[in-house]
């Protein structure tokens, strides 16, 4: 076979094979390119805190917390809606303490998550819904449950997930966090959990891709003729 | 058809422009997929550490009369290297505080001790250097840094954070790799963090292009004798059936 045609043809049936992939991964990679990565984290609509100094002498001694949490393991001041809150780790699991009076906040009661998530929220919209979820979804897959799911009126949906044992924000999430999520999914072609970026059918297809776009920059070679070229030369 | 010799021709001369940077795209997406995101991680190298009963902590007078004149912020007590250490955020930075109530300052001694503690391969520590500039390697983390080298066969190398003794990243020569393939991939060469830049998002716009007309090309490139070798397969794969 001459060297032009067997450039043709391969380049022609691998792409019959990969084709619509590499389409995918132009389309998914150049939305993932277009949307600032900062917009899709959700860093907009959510308040940045304050740092405010402590006087450390208003509060609870960690020796006190543990005598009360056995095992405990670390002691972390935060606030929690402005106030010194301790979070705690002991052999009991985690726990969210009021720093000033000792008091226990968690396990975080509905009408706390709410107020939390209005707390955190740098949008002018209402909450929608909010619920207790104790089955983890694909967009939090990750992280431990149970959590508080807190989602907000708009267009992108913004959602709030709350842990009801420290009172953190684990997770924001809104539609065009959720479409990134859909495109790298089809990017990395795992359609199950859409993490793994070592899988077989992955790795088949990208190599196949190297092939195809090797051969269509060998078949380059062949598609500007030189008779052609001359031409145009003379006519310039 | 005069419509799909447009589309040749322009699938054609783009190609002839961007093909480079989609081969590109190709190698480093193939190097990126075989590479073991597990080993990229270097979550071999390393242990978590063990998590310690807090016993007698240091009370919070100590622990400000251990900082004159800071102001705190909020702090951690949390395990180190067997006992327990205050990490308390000051509204200038980050400091610790020891298990007797004195600044803890992180020298190459205590930046050893912690990376060993929580390395978990078969080298030694080779060397440790105080880092005050940012590097590609421990891109993003605060400065100053330990870099603490490791004499096994992958070169792992151990971050340790000034201010907080304690790891932030682990890096070995599977992640050197993977990051080269990674910088052509963003084509981000200086700082390999960004895939948010105009060049990337105009290069994915016209290789989009390409990848579109390709494709639309697909559909006029095959012939009804390209297929003929499948259809004698299929014919003859019948005659033997019926024999």
């Amino acid at each position: 076979m001459r060297l032009p045609l067997l450039a043709r043809r391969t380049h022609k049936w691998l792409a019959l094979v990969v084709g619509l992939q590499v389409v995918l991964w132009t389309l998914t990679g150049l939305y993932m390119t277009a949307v600032h990565i900062d917009i899709i984290h959700g860093d907009h609509f959510v308040r940045t805190p304050k740092e405010q100094p402590v006087d450390v002498s208003t509060l609870v001694e960690p020796s006190i917390l543990a005598s009360r949490f056995p095992g405990l393991q670390t002691v972390q001041l935060t606030r929690f809606m402005e106030k010194p809150a301790y979070v705690l780790q002991s052999s009991s699991g985690f726990a969210l303490v009021d720093a000033t009076s000792g008091q226990t906040l968690s396990p975080i009661d509905e009408t706390k998550a709410r107020a939390l998530a209005r707390h955190w929220y740098a949008g002018e919209g209402d909450i929608v819904r909010v619920d207790l979820i104790t089955k983890v979804p694909l967009e939090v897959q990750t992280r431990p449950v149970p959590l508080w799911r807190v989602e907000f009126e708009g267009w992108d949906k913004p959602t709030f997930y709350f842990s009801p044992l420290t009172g953190e924000m684990i997770a924001r999430r809104h539609e065009l966090w959720r479409l990134f999520d859909f495109m790298w999914m089809f990017h990395i072609m795992d359609y199950d959990d859409r993490t793994d970026v070592n899988n077989p059918l992955l790795r088949t297809a990208t190599v196949l891709a190297v092939l195809m776009s090797a051969t269509g920059l060998w078949l380059l070679l062949y598609s500007f003729p030189k008779r052609k070229r001359k031409k145009s030369k003379a006519k310039a | 058809m005069p419509f799909m010799m447009l589309l040749r021709r322009l699938h054609k001369w783009v190609g002839l422009v961007l093909g480079v940077q989609l081969l590109l795209w190709a190698v480093s997406g193939t190097m990126m997929a075989l590479l073991d995101h597990h080993e990229v991680a270097g979550e071999h190298t390393y242990r978590t550490p063990a998590m310690s009963e807090v016993v007698q902590p240091l009370p919070l007078a100590a622990v400000q009369a251990g900082l004159p004149g800071a102001e705190i912020v909020g702090f951690k007590l949390r395990p180190m290297l067997g006992g327990h250490v205050y990490e308390v955020k000051t509204s200038d930075g980050i400091r610790l505080v020891g298990p007797e109530g004195r600044p803890i300052t992180v020298d190459a001694e205590l930046a050893k001790t912690v990376a060993k503690a929580e390395y978990a391969g078969d080298g030694k520590v080779s060397s440790a250097v105080r880092l005050t500039e940012p590097t590609l390697e421990a891109r993003g983390r605060p400065l100053p840094l330990w870099r603490v080298d490791f004499d096994d066969s992958k070169a792992t190398t151990f971050y340790v954070a000034e201010s907080t003794a304690q790891v932030v990243e682990h890096r070995t020569d599977t992640w050197r790799v993977w990051d080269f393939f990674w910088m052509l991939h963003i084509m981000d060469y200086s700082g390999r963090e960004s895939f948010n830049h105009p060049l990337i998002i105009t290069v994915a716009t016209g290789i989009a292009w390409v990848a579109l007309t390709g494709f639309t090309l697909l559909f006029v490139s095959f012939r009804r004798m390209d297929f003929e070798w499948v259809l004698d397969l299929g014919e003859r794969l019948r005659r033997r059936k019926k024999r």
